[in-house]
């Protein structure tokens, strides 16, 4: 290619081989055409101007399905959670450290039934308007009205009108019962601007229609409601006036383009080539290597607390039989997985609770894969009537490769101990929708839990209690009436200490019954490039807050 | 000609209404809970209820489809089950990416693929109509995806002279929107350097969609001109001197390329269906991409929608097709008049 940029190299090539072609009979129309391609090519190869100008922020990570930050609660809503719109509390770093963010304070009285919140005076609203106790008030009364998932934690001690105003930056929330999870659930809930959505309410629908696609926050950056495209574009300016200052920051970002990538090669290679900043932070584990090879981008890794979890219904046989799930659990080859699928990018978890929360029993040990203690458990388990004979259905969700990895290799190795597992391709809407009735749940199911909010009340308290049976986190259908009493006295307690004892005997009860199968702590890998600097991880939020990060040109 | 095009009309109406009772039905019998979806991962049974009975998903299945029947009769799509939007206005949003990459890719098979057709034939078994074949073989057995893929790691990854993914370079921001095609709406804004990005975010991906119309217009333009070239008349072209040249491009390739203009048609639907893998891995924000999130969040009244308007948009292709055909060949309106 000599000194010829590849552009100009390309032209020239396809010139010389245009000027080549024998210009008679057939030929002539053939040069003339090629000519156009020749001439095309060369004008498409030209490089633009523009490129050489600074380039925004580009996000590539995926977009939630609504703007609206109390009409849905997933991993891609945290993104406009974090950055768009602001709590009374909020997660920060890695372990999490839940500090005091629109609330200046707070107090709970003594039976663990009133909280009284106390915001700090300044803070101001995208649109100029100072953020007050009736602002925070109507933030909870919609929220609890609208009753969508991030209502979830609140609505069974909560209701719209015991939520109240006692003082200009003063707000209560009186429970009905104690529920000690409230204030580590605080940072779910948004704060929004009745003045902006007031104009835009149809049919009583709190203005959800409309903020769908617009914002009402105070958040460190401003949407642009008009080149908003759901779930393809999101434009994002710096607010000046965001009420944490920019004192910390001294390069911060101004103009953020969330362009989330369907396909994960695509994503990569995008990231590569520079056209995004930021993949998604599950990063294929066999891309790490290629990404840090790059000169221009690097992968970050950070422990997260999501939990990889292959689900049993222990409603159904065989698994309410509890050998039967012990030989299932034996079965499971979790170093192959973790160290050789994985590549190591993942830490071993023993429970339903990460290894990096409080509230794990001391010594906790994880199941091992040994084939022969599982034909053990597996004869008691035929000793005792149960039906290993049939075949056991394992549901994956389709476009997440792990979970198919997964059941692919429990597969091989189940069948090495004499029982047949049948894989069904399924996506999350799919199995999630069948998951309310014990009688529709799948035998086997493949998913995480990630980090709502931080308590253990988010892992094996929601998970392993009857009373949430139906949803789609408790769907082994595990009943333990003692596991019940402590996972609910944990609930109702304020005092942390006795919480953490009350966990740790909770998860130790279930961890020996082994409803399922607990196999990895994820490690989060983000690709970066390597102009993108700042970048700061936590798990509730998975490091997409941008008002910590700078750009290099 | 109004006759013959009101019956087109007329009979492509029972099959969008079928389209549409087909589609629901099928839309609901598939497993999944939009509710369950709708309401979120941290949802309660009883919050899932709430949202089942507000979006009428408890109601019996005929009851279901009945309104939905009227809804669309109506000129209401709904609103999206997953962000509550309405539908119109997210399909509106993304048709015109699909559209603008499925012209662009129309006019590269046509424009090529008859060219390539007609020089094929006019060399029968030479050395032309031989490689003519092999490409139209190959075009039509390559993987899209397989092949989307390659000219991405050649022309982006190694070459880097042209774009991997999406519409338009983030720096350049958008042209203000009039129709939501980028290369009219750039031209419009007299934005030239936009133009440019646009067309070069385009070339791949059309060229990806094109390559297997063109075989297939290659083959049958091909074909078209030679069973032509057998014709008395051009037999008698020919014996009135007329060129080589003159003959096929003016007298047998207007003859040849009714079935060519029928297989655009056909091929029309295909590359918008086929448009769904090419989005993805080109990251065109179409209504291809739109789908496959519908899918995967069950968001069925998307999912309904985006086949309706593919069935909408096929339909008047079709009806386009029949008169352009009744135009090249006035015989074939005569015949159903």
């Amino acid at each position: 290619m000599g000194q010829l940029c590849p552009e100009a190299w390309l032209a020239r090539e396809a010139m010389r081989v245009c000027s080549g072609a024998r210009n008679k009979g057939l030929w002539t129309m053939m040069t003339r055409w090629m000519h156009s391609i020749c001439l095309t090519l060369t004008l498409l190869a030209a490089p633009l101007d523009a490129q050489a100008q600074q380039r925004p922020l580009v996000w590539g990570d995926t977009l939630p399905a609504t703007l609206d930050p109390h009409a849905i609660f997933d991993v891609p809503s945290q993104f406009t959670l974090l950055n768009v719109y602001d709590g009374l509390y909020r997660y920060q770093g890695n372990p999490p450290r839940l500090e005091p963010w629109l609330a200046e304070s707070h107090s709970v009285s003594a039976d663990g039934l009133t909280w009284d919140f106390t915001l700090r005076a300044g803070a101001k609203f995208h649109d100029g308007s100072e953020i007050t106790a009736e602002d925070v008030a109507y933030s909870f009364r919609r929220l609890l009205t609208m009753r969508r998932a991030p209502s979830a934690a609140f609505t069974p001690v909560l209701t719209p009108e015991r939520v109240t105003v006692t003082g200009p930056r003063m707000v209560r929330f009186v429970l009905s019962e104690p529920y000690a999870p409230f204030l580590a659930a605080m940072p779910l809930v948004a704060i929004v601007n009745p003045r902006v959505i007031a104009p835009h309410v149809v049919n009583n629908d709190w203005g959800a229609a409309w903020l769908a696609a617009n914002s009402a926050g105070s958040g460190a950056y401003r949407i642009n409601p008009a080149t908003y495209q759901a779930r393809v574009a999101l434009d994002m300016e710096r607010f000046p006036d965001f009420f944490q200052g920019w004192s910390g920051n001294a390069r911060p970002i101004d103009s953020v383009r969330v362009r989330p990538v369907l396909e994960t090669s695509t994503r990569v290679l995008a990231l590569m080539r520079g056209e995004i900043d930021a993949t998604d932070s599950y990063l294929p584990t066999d891309q790490v290597e290629r990404v840090e090879r790059n000169p221009r981008t690097r992968v970050a890794r950070d422990e997260s607390m999501r939990v990889f979890i292959i689900r049993m219904n222990n409603r159904r046989a065989p698994f309410d039989n509890r050998d039967a799930r012990l030989c299932f659990a034996h079965a499971f080859n979790y170093e192959g997985f973790n160290n050789v699928i994985l590549r190591g990018f993942v830490v071993r978890n023993a429970g339903p609770n990460p290894n990096n929360l409080w509230g794990n029993p001391e010594g906790l040990a994880p199941y091992t894969f040994d084939l022969a203690k599982a034909r053990e458990h597996c004869d008691r388990a035929r000793a005792a009537g149960a039906d290993l004979s049939r075949p056991i259905e394992i549901h994956v969700q389709n476009e997440l490769e792990q979970t198919v990895q997964a059941a692919q290799m429990f597969q091989a190795d189940l069948r090495r101990v004499g029982l047949n597992l049948r894989i069904v391709p399924n996506t999350w809407p799919g199995i999630t929708g069948a998951t309310g009735r014990a009688e529709t749940t799948p035998d086997m199911w493949i998913h995480w839990v990630s980090t709502y909010f931080v308590d253990p009340e988010n892992w094996v308290g929601q998970m392993y209690d009857s009373q949430f049976h139906g949803t789609w986190k408790a769907s082994s259908w595990y009943s333990n009436p003692e596991v019940d009493r402590l996972l609910r006295a944990a609930r109702t307690n304020l005092v942390q200490a006795e919480r953490q004892l009350l966990y740790a005997e909770a998860t130790r009860l279930v961890v020996a019954d082994s409803p399922d199968i607990w196999v990895y702590n994820t490690v989060n890998l983000r690709g970066l490039s390597r102009r993108v600097s700042g970048y700061s991880f936590s798990p509730v939020g998975s490091g997409g807050e941008i008002r910590l990060m700078s750009l290099e040109n | 000609m109004a006759l013959y095009i009101l019956r087109r009309i007329a009979l492509a109406l029972p099959a969008l209404f079928g389209l549409i009772l087909v589609t629901f039905i099928l839309s609901r019998v598939v497993p999944g809970d939009p509710a369950a979806t709708l309401a979120g991962d941290a949802a309660t049974p009883a919050q899932i209820a709430d949202i089942r009975a507000r979006y009428g998903l408890d109601k019996p299945l005929l009851e279901q489809a009945f309104v939905h029947v009227r809804q669309v009769l109506s000129g209401d799509l709904g609103n999206s089950v997953f962000s509550g939007r309405p539908v119109s206005e997210e399909i509106l949003q993304r048709l015109p990416a699909t559209l603008e990459l499925t012209f662009v890719a129309l006019f590269f098979a046509t424009i090529i693929g008859v060219v390539l057709g007609l020089i094929a034939a006019l060399d029968h078994n030479g050395p032309i109509d031989h490689l003519v074949r092999i490409v139209s073989v190959g075009g039509l057995a390559v993987a899209s995806f397989w092949l989307a893929i390659m000219l991405q790691l050649q022309f982006s990854m190694e070459w880097d002279i042209l774009p991997l993914r999406g519409r338009m370079d983030v720096a350049l921001g958008l042209p203000p929107r009039i129709t939501g095609f980028l290369l009219i709406d750039s031209l419009a804004a007299g934005r030239f350097d936009m133009f440019v990005d646009a067309l070069r975010h385009l070339v791949l991906p059309a060229v990806t969609l094109a390559l297997p119309g063109l075989a297939t217009i290659a083959r049958f333009t091909r074909s078209g001109v030679l069973e032509a070239l057998q014709k008395d008349y051009v037999l008698y072209a020919r014996a009135a001197g007329y060129g080589r040249v003159r003959l096929a491009a003016i007298y047998v390739l207007r003859n040849a390329v009714t079935v060519t203009v029928t297989q655009v048609g056909l091929l029309f639907g295909a590359l918008i269906s086929g448009a769904v893998a090419i989005e993805a891995v080109f990251d065109w924000p179409g209504l291809g991409t739109y789908a496959v999130q519908a899918i995967l969040s069950a968001d069925y009244k998307a999912l309904l929608a985006v086949t309706l308007v593919v069935g909408v948009v096929y339909a008047v292709v079709n009806v386009l097709v029949d008169v352009a055909q009744a135009l090249i060949d006035p015989r074939v309106a005569e015949q159903i008049s």
